[in-house]
């Protein structure tokens, strides 16, 4: 890498170090939201899929079907059509006249936070059924509520067994992020795909935005697996 | 050496468990077939019988980790209330059996610690967060307690870093912290190595010499005679025989209970 | 209900059904001996070969597919050797671009899973081969892949289907697989619901179709767990 390359992707005043910088904080924001969303949204596809009843139970497994078995990019971009024109049809119906759009960022976070709630239905149900029976019991013996006991005795034993697919999935949610990018939303890719335009140098701007996104990835994954460290303590010796 | 604190004094005599023609069935399988126990105070029963006889099921149904299929049960003076739901009977009222089941201590085969909290924060959740005690008064008790049954020096430890006894040890400092007025033994020594199975059963003789009222699912039959007040056979879901350690261990009283024991007190 | 909207729709997309297969397949293939040959080195005595693949792997693995696509098809036409090379004609093409994304990626969740496989091989069942004297490739065609197979199958089928989702990438580099024709059949007639409905069908039923394949073939191997 030249001189001019280093400039080109650095802070001066040529340098579109600044902008990518902001660019990757939008990517990382956009990931945290999606995964937040989605871990709500597996938490109730888990119970869901978990409930007797059957009707609830079908309806887990169609959400896990759907959401696992298309491509991100068509619920994204029938998010990004889909969406809008939905608004702008309520819209009229509210009496307002002309189009309506939803940002891009709300439309992408909800996009890949249904995907990836579709993955953690999954996580989350399958640590649900490697708990132990007895550690359950145990609880009830001592007369703990049905409230108690998911919230000191469920919640955290089914988080520990989940942490690891977790992690997997918020891994695939930070690499999701990138598919923002076609409906417009200027983050690190967008914003590579724009400097690259600019300057002429595609393989500079995507491979300093692969580089960032392993980097976001590696330290993120450094931090899970430090925490999921620390919950092991109590598993195995 | 100091006792287990306790929140009321023992008062002899009065019943606390009562159970009435209690049955339970698993879809065709009859495993309790009715069976009739009363419990008082101060009393260490030891339930005998072979695998299959349904002791275990028995046990479990006294803080309704089972449902009886039928019958009437008496905890604590309260009669516990059921409903009936498509033939089959359920828990009519959870904060009633929550209730009762904070002041019936129980004791599992498989000690069934929870794996993610560590000692002492095993043996401090029910107090707190059953109970709502003052989480400073429950870590001095806690402490007491865990000390009483020699664990004070793992609290810190999590269960799967413990033996076998150690764990059942903490199980049973678990259960007593609560101060409960009934403990439940749901063969406690059987997921044991055997050089383990002493310990345990020396804090079982100190909490039965308390006074304290104790029903114990057991294999252990030297323990059953000698620490017990009264031995309850149980063969394929009855009562077959009950009375004192005394008088069964005796022979001669019930035939079916004799060769139970035989096979036990077989020289080898 | 536009039924025979949908049933043109359905029509058109059907179209792009050949080139996401061809796609999916093509990288499956290729990525499979790049990710067997990964997995080797991975396990390799010499430190180079094993530090090579798990570089390899992180950088698959740890940046987006869309990114990987854009560095070849837009990025490596800036490299003048490549652009002089015999294999320029090739990776001046979409469709090339595409395939060697695919496979390059897939290769990398490959390789993690055959180095998964054959770690799940229990060490007493190469020992009781070694003890009737296999050794080498013997040792390994008769006792460890035969094992691997069947405790791999499953990752990799599961990889096949996110393989074959991931091809949907292939439509922002302008080629006209399912999603392409979707998309450009949304930007003619604005009915976005319809088509990205009967596109996602589309893929569900593949992905269906794959997942019934690996499960049928992993009955096929795993007599002891067949119903």
């Amino acid at each position: 890498m030249n001189t001019q390359s280093l400039a080109l992707v650095g802070f001066g005043p040529d340098g579109w170090g600044k902008l990518l910088l902001l660019a990757a904080g939008l990517t990382l924001a956009a990931a945290v939201c999606s995964f937040a969303l989605g871990s709500l949204l597996g938490t109730v596809g888990a119970a869901l899929k978990l409930a007797p009843n059957h009707a609830l139970r079908w309806i887990g497994t169609f959400y896990t079907t759907l959401f696992r078995g298309i491509p991100e990019i068509l619920v994204v971009y029938l998010f990004y059509f889909g969406g809008s024109l939905a608004l702008t049809h309520l819209m009229h119906l509210a009496g307002f006249p002309g189009f309506f759009s939803l940002p891009s960022f709300v439309i992408g976070v909800v996009a890949i936070a249904l995907v990836s709630g579709a993955y953690q239905t999954e996580a989350f149900r399958s640590a649900y059924c490697r708990l132990e029976r007895g550690q359950i019991e145990a609880g009830k013996a001592c007369g703990m509520s049905s409230t108690v006991l998911l919230r000191r005795i469920i919640a955290p034993q089914t988080l520990r067994f989940a942490l690891p697919a977790l992690g997997n999935i918020w891994q695939s949610v930070l690499k999701e992020t990138a598919l923002l990018s076609i409906i417009g939303l200027v983050e690190l890719l967008r914003q590579s795909t724009i400097a690259s335009g600019a300057t002429r140098q595609p393989l500079l701007f995507y491979g300093v935005a692969a580089l960032v996104y392993l980097i976001m990835g590696q330290t993120t994954a450094l931090g899970i697996r430090a925490v999921e460290k620390r919950f092991s303590r109590c598993w195995g010796r | 050496m100091e006792p287990f604190p306790q929140e009321t004094a023992p008062l002899p005599g009065a019943t606390v468990i009562k159970a009435v023609g209690l049955t339970k069935r698993y879809g065709v399988l009859d495993v309790l077939q009715g069976i009739d126990l009363e419990a008082h105070e101060g009393e260490v029963i030891s339930i005998l019988g072979a695998s299959g006889s349904g002791k275990s099921t028995f046990l479990r149904c006294l803080n309704l980790l089972e449902v009886p299929s039928g019958g009437a049960l008496n905890i604590l003076g309260e009669d516990i209330r059921f409903r009936l739901k498509r033939g089959e009977q359920h828990i009519a009222d959870a904060r009633q059996v929550n209730r009762l089941r904070s002041q019936v201590g129980m004791v599992f085969q498989n000690f069934c610690l929870w794996s993610h909290r560590t000692v002492l924060q095993n043996v401090m959740e029910g107090p707190i967060h059953v109970q709502g005690r003052n989480r400073y008064e429950v870590r001095d008790e806690a402490e007491k307690t865990l000390a009483r049954v020699g664990m004070l020096n793992r609290a810190e430890y999590y269960p799967s870093q413990l033996s076998g006894g150690q764990q059942q040890r903490v199980a049973i400092a678990r259960a007593i912290v609560m101060r409960p007025r009934v403990l439940l033994f749901d063969e406690p020594t059987s997921a044991l190595d055997p050089e383990l199975v002493g310990e345990v059963l020396k804090v079982m003789r100190d909490l039965a010499s308390e006074g304290r009222t104790m029903l114990i699912v057991t294999h252990e039959m030297a323990f059953a005679r000698d620490v017990s007040s009264r031995i309850v056979f149980l063969e394929k879901g009855t009562v077959r025989a009950q009375g004192s350690p005394q008088d069964l261990f005796k022979g001669g009283m019930d035939e079916s209970f004799d060769r139970f024991i035989s096979h036990f007190s077989r020289p080898g | 209900m536009d039924w025979s909207f949908l049933f043109e729709t359905l029509k058109t997309l059907l179209a792009g059904v050949p080139l996401t297969l061809q796609l999916a397949t093509t990288a499956l293939c290729t990525g499979f001996v790049l990710a067997a040959c990964i997995a080797t080195l991975a396990e390799s005595a010499f430190a180079p070969a094993r530090w090579f693949s798990r570089l390899y792997v992180m950088l698959f693995q740890g940046t987006p597919l869309l990114v990987q696509i854009f560095v070849i098809y837009y990025g490596f036409g800036q490299i003048s050797f490549l652009r002089s090379s015999f294999a320029w004609p090739l990776l001046a093409q979409a469709y090339w671009c595409a395939i060697l994304a695919l496979s390059l990626n897939t290769s990398a969740y490959g390789a993690e899973i055959i180095r998964g496989a054959i770690a799940a091989v229990p060490e007493r069942e190469i020992e009781a081969g070694r003890a009737i004297g296999m050794a080498g490739l013997l040792l390994r065609r008769r006792v460890i892949w035969p094992q691997a197979l069947r405790y791999g199958l499953a990752n990799y089928g599961n990889e096949a289907i996110l393989l074959l989702k991931a091809t949907s990438l292939a439509s922002v580099i302008t080629l006209m697989d399912v999603t392409g024709l979707a998309y450009r059949l949304v930007s003619k007639t604005y009915r976005s619901e319809e088509i990205f409905t009967v596109a996602g069908l589309i893929y569900l039923a593949m992905t269906f179709v794959i997942a019934t394949c690996v499960h049928m073939l992993e009955g096929h191997l795993n007599p002891s767990r067949r119903v």
